[in-house]
């Protein structure tokens, strides 16, 4: 059980895809004794890794969702949050990166810092979260720890210190020296579980005491006590670890670590780095909103004697319902206690508390602050603040972005449509970012998400979680129409011939608005539009939003005024009135000059220089916008802006023109006016669509 | 504020004044400042008030990263945006940035053919085809007179304006015939147009000590050292 916060880490692991931190997790978990065998993620025995708790994570060797795990070491309970590495996820390491304290960043020896390395390191950054740095697979050939060490300097701009050496490269690795007890660190046994330390060999003395010179010289920045007592030749261990741990936790000194997990070797040094550089809850400043005081900051305190404050940060389908991971920021969660969601006010009562180990769990009475664990049976979204009675706040909201990529699902039969309603409203909650609707024209089930391979993981999803068997149409940009002049409108709804009438006239204006998809303003002065009748119109309006009149894409940026309209006693109606709102939108839209917007991605492509003018050719080609060139030793990194529509199949092309040695991550960016042709194209086959339904 | 008139009103009409249509192509510029005056600042202002004239700006960095390069950018636009209440601001940024490209390059990996070889990939494929190039962070103190005889030999062939930002230290006073301190005392003659930046009191003065083209030489303007804005004197 847990002491007290010092000896309390929460720390995510993230890296590039394939750089192995699944391996490093299993490895982890292994040493800390929580599981007793080791299973690769592809491995032959079929059982997968042990963080990789879902079916499709298992098949492809790719971490989706963040598992949250606990282990001990050496009297320190660590939690860690494997969190994916694909770009498309990144909703989920933002998440994961928000309730950590601190985290391993993950590089591979060959690959380097690689694109998303360098997404991961920003929002790590972003989210001011401490990190060391493991360069993991140096026993792959061209293994160069050296190297990636220089380009975390250069490519992420953080102080890389090398804390140790590797005792042979490639398929001779054969442990570490430590560059802080200047001892060498052999790896022996069956699964590397005997540690040996021995003397530095002597062919690696002069290099271990070189690096060892440059080590204490960036680690005497932040300490004055080590500054003295180099230059009195006295430093201790101890001085040395103290000032390293200050230098990381003020983001300012990055150690670097290394070895191979595959090979066992290096993962329990790295251990004991999390234990003595990363920070405890008590070393990080959290704040919340007081909800009470206009969202004025509210300081946090890890005290379990304050009123509790909770983040839910990851829902799961559990096999006894929803399960939902949680932070504790400040206070103590115990069984029985009754708890406020600070979104809707609504009281919960606290079930099960159950601390997670991936996809097992073992029951717990109490959680304190700094804690993650899970709560069972609590009807919550993902990202809601849960908070004692007596106080009212929130966790400042989470960055989400809007969905660019859409596609139509079919279940192929009835039972599927049943499931796949279960599994799209379970994703829904627990992914903000990926959304879902039915086209009421077309009667299909539109989902949307970040990115291809994000909505193709949640249909693999529904097919093995939920046996919700769709068929899949052609993936969509998801376009925007708004508008850009003022236009007046003055429209009158009747219908006076059979049965009851309906009447209504509706006049004012729309114009573009910078900020916000859609406001109303009520400028009706005298009745001219009856008062009841007001929100009917604005109704209408909204209505009209769903669905521009150039590609059937939603409209936003538009401010809509009404400041006249005319009534009849007997035929207004409610209806009437937003018919009439729907038709005086239609005429206005028409002349504010409406125009088509798509989504603008900001896409990297890293690759040898050689490449260099091919890549920019290819995204030109794409009407992409190139923002610039990063030029360094032989590899180029071009940083462009390119629609969404141009980048689909593009990494086939990026293969072929590169012989596969350049790749590309995009992410969204922002939404921008189409091109006149390329609108003109778009409102033509819209036209045609229509006209074949 | 519209576009135009913010062209009119820069300050910096002083170098580039609107009715001289002779301007050669390929004229050299040097802002030279000691180390935090707003070197930068000064290349990238110079920069914007090309794109608003619908020039293309290459912009080279050399060892700074591509995100501080364009963090200037959007800092000085803003200033110039809020402080001159441009109407369409945020559409003039998207159609300025047009104009503008970046290359960063690491002190080792920048040379002249280097730069020929990726200035040919941009010309040659149509991508980009700069007007003038900007190159901020060239170090003069290690280059000598034929690197950057090289460097303007080649700007002069592609038919581009140059303008360079260099480093001066405070210890060394030696300084040229005409006024230009270390370390471009000796290069002097390389370039038309040479700008000076001196912090005084309340300010900062850019000193025009060298004007080839049009007679701006000997004129004064001033910078706010809080916004690093160009300022008339």
């Amino acid at each position: 059980m847990k002491a007290n916060l010092d000896k309390l880490r929460n720390i995510g692991i993230s890296a590039h895809i394939d750089s192995g931190k699944t391996t490093l997790t299993e490895r982890i978990l292994f040493y800390t004794q929580r599981i007793h065998a080791i299973h690769e993620v592809r491995g032959k025995d079929g059982v997968g890794a042990k963080m990789d708790s879902m079916e499709l994570e298992k098949e492809r060797g790719i971490t989706i969702q963040s598992a949250a795990t606990y282990c001990n070491w050496k009297g320190h309970a660590i939690n860690i949050i494997d969190t994916p590495g694909h770009v498309d996820f990144t909703i989920e390491v933002e998440r994961a990166l928000r309730v950590l304290d601190g985290a391993v960043l993950i590089l591979c020896s060959v690959g380097g810092v690689q694109s998303q390395s360098i997404t991961v390191n920003r929002q790590m950054t972003r989210y001011k979260v401490p990190r060391i740095v493991f360069i993991n697979k140096c026993d792959r050939t061209g293994a160069n720890p050296y190297r990636v060490a220089q380009q975390v300097r250069d490519k992420l701009d953080l102080n890389a210190v090398l804390m140790q050496i590797p005792i042979g490269l490639e398929g001779d690795l054969k442990g570490v020296v430590d560059l802080v007890s200047m001892k060498a660190i052999y790896y022996e046994g069956a699964n590397g579980e005997v540690v040996r330390e021995e003397d530095i060999p002597a062919e690696l003395l002069e290099e271990a005491e070189a690096k060892r010179e440059e080590l204490l010289d960036a680690a005497s920045m932040f300490s004055e006590e080590l500054m003295e007592a180099i230059l009195e030749g006295t430093p201790t261990d101890e001085m040395i670890l103290k000032a390293i741990r200050t230098g990381t936790l003020s983001l300012e000194l990055v150690p670097v670590f290394m070895g191979s997990a595959y090979k066992n070797k290096g993962v329990q040094a790295m251990l004991d780095a999390v234990t003595e550089y990363l920070p405890t809850p008590k070393d990080i400043k959290n704040t919340a909103l007081n909800l009470k005081k206009e969202e004025e900051e509210f300081p946090i305190s890890p005290d379990p004697n304050e009123p509790l404050i909770a983040l839910a940060f990851k829902l799961e389908d559990g096999r006894y319902g929803q399960l939902t991971y949680i932070r504790i920021y400040q206070g103590t969660l115990k069984k029985g206690d009754t708890i406020i969601n600070s979104r809707d006010d609504k009281k919960v009562k606290v079930g099960r508390l159950v601390r997670m180990h991936s996809d097992e769990m073992e029951d717990i009475e109490e959680a304190k602050a700094g804690d993650i664990i899970a709560l069972f049976g609590i009807d919550c979204a993902s990202g809601d603040t849960f908070t004692s009675p007596d106080i009212s706040v929130s966790m400042s909201s989470m960055h989400v972005p809007e969905p660019v990529i859409s596609l139509a699902i079919l279940p192929v039969d009835n039972k599927a449509q049943v499931n796949m309603s279960k599994a799209l409203n379970r994703f829904t909650k627990e992914d903000p970012t990926f959304r879902t609707y039915v086209d009421h024209e077309t009667n299909e089930t539109i989902i949307s998400g970040m990115g291809e391979l994000h909505l193709e993981v949640y249909i693999e999803r529904m097919k093995r979680e939920y046996k919700a068997e769709v068929q899949v149409g052609q993936p969509q940009v998801a376009y925007r129409e708004t508008i850009t002049q003022r236009a007046d409108f003055n429209y009158t709804h009747k219908k006076q011939t059979g049965g009851s009438g309906q009447f209504g006239r509706v006049a004012g204006y729309m114009e573009p608005m910078d900020e916000g998809e859609y406001e109303f303003v009520d400028q009706i002065v005298g009745g001219a539009i009856p008062r009841e009748f007001i929100s009917s119109c604005d109704k209408g309006f909204q209505k009209s939003l769903a669905k521009g009149s150039l590609a059937g894409a939603p409209i936003t940026g538009v401010r809509v005024a009404i400041n006249d309209g005319s009534s009849h006693a007997v035929d207004s109606s409610d209806v009437a009135f937003q018919l009439a709102a729907v038709g005086a939108f239609k005429e206005g839209y028409q002349k504010a000059k409406p125009v088509i917007l798509e989504p603008i991605m900001k896409v990297a492509v890293e690759g040898p220089s050689e490449f260099q003018g091919a890549v920019m050719g290819s995204l030109n080609q794409r009407r992409g916008m190139i923002i610039g060139t990063i030029e360094e030793a032989n590899y180029t990194s071009v940083e462009a802006e390119v629609p969404l529509s141009e980048m689909f199949g593009y990494s086939t092309v990026l293969r072929s023109l590169t012989q596969g040695k350049a790749e590309f991550t995009m992410e969204f960016a922002t939404y921008k006016q189409v091109p006149k042709s390329v609108s003109e194209e778009i409102i033509k086959k819209f036209q045609e669509e229509k006209q074949k339904s | 504020m519209l576009k135009e008139d913010l062209i009119k009103k820069n300050p910096l009409r002083v170098l580039n004044p609107l009715s001289v249509e002779t301007l050669p192509d390929h004229r050299m510029g040097l802002v030279m400042a000691r180390a935090g005056l707003g070197k930068t600042a000064i290349l990238v202002q110079i920069a914007m008030d090309s794109m608003l004239r619908n020039q293309k700006v290459l912009h080279v960095s050399i060892g700074e990263g591509l995100e501080k390069a364009k963090a200037w950018y959007e800092d000085i636009y803003k200033y110039i945006a809020e402080g001159f209440q441009l109407d369409n601001a945020p559409e003039i940024e998207s159609e300025l940035m047009r104009n503008r490209m970046i290359m960063t390059f690491k002190e080792a990996a920048f040379s002249r053919p280097k730069l020929e070889e990726r200035l040919n990939d941009l010309v040659y494929q149509n991508i980009f085809r700069p007007d003038i190039v900007l190159v901020d962070g060239y170090d003069f103190a290690e280059a000598d007179y034929d690197s950057i005889m090289d460097l303007k030999e080649m700007m002069a062939a592609m038919n581009v304006q140059g303008w360079f930002s260099a480093l001066r230290h405070r210890e060394d006073k030696r300084v040229s015939a005409a006024g230009v301190p270390a370390p471009c005392h000796e290069v002097d003659g390389l370039f038309d147009t040479v700008i000076l930046l001196q912090p005084e009191k309340d300010s900062i003065l850019l000193n025009i000590i060298k004007d080839e083209y049009d007679g701006a030489a000997g004129k004064i303007l001033n910078l706010d050292p809080s916004t690093m804005m160009i300022m008339e004197a």
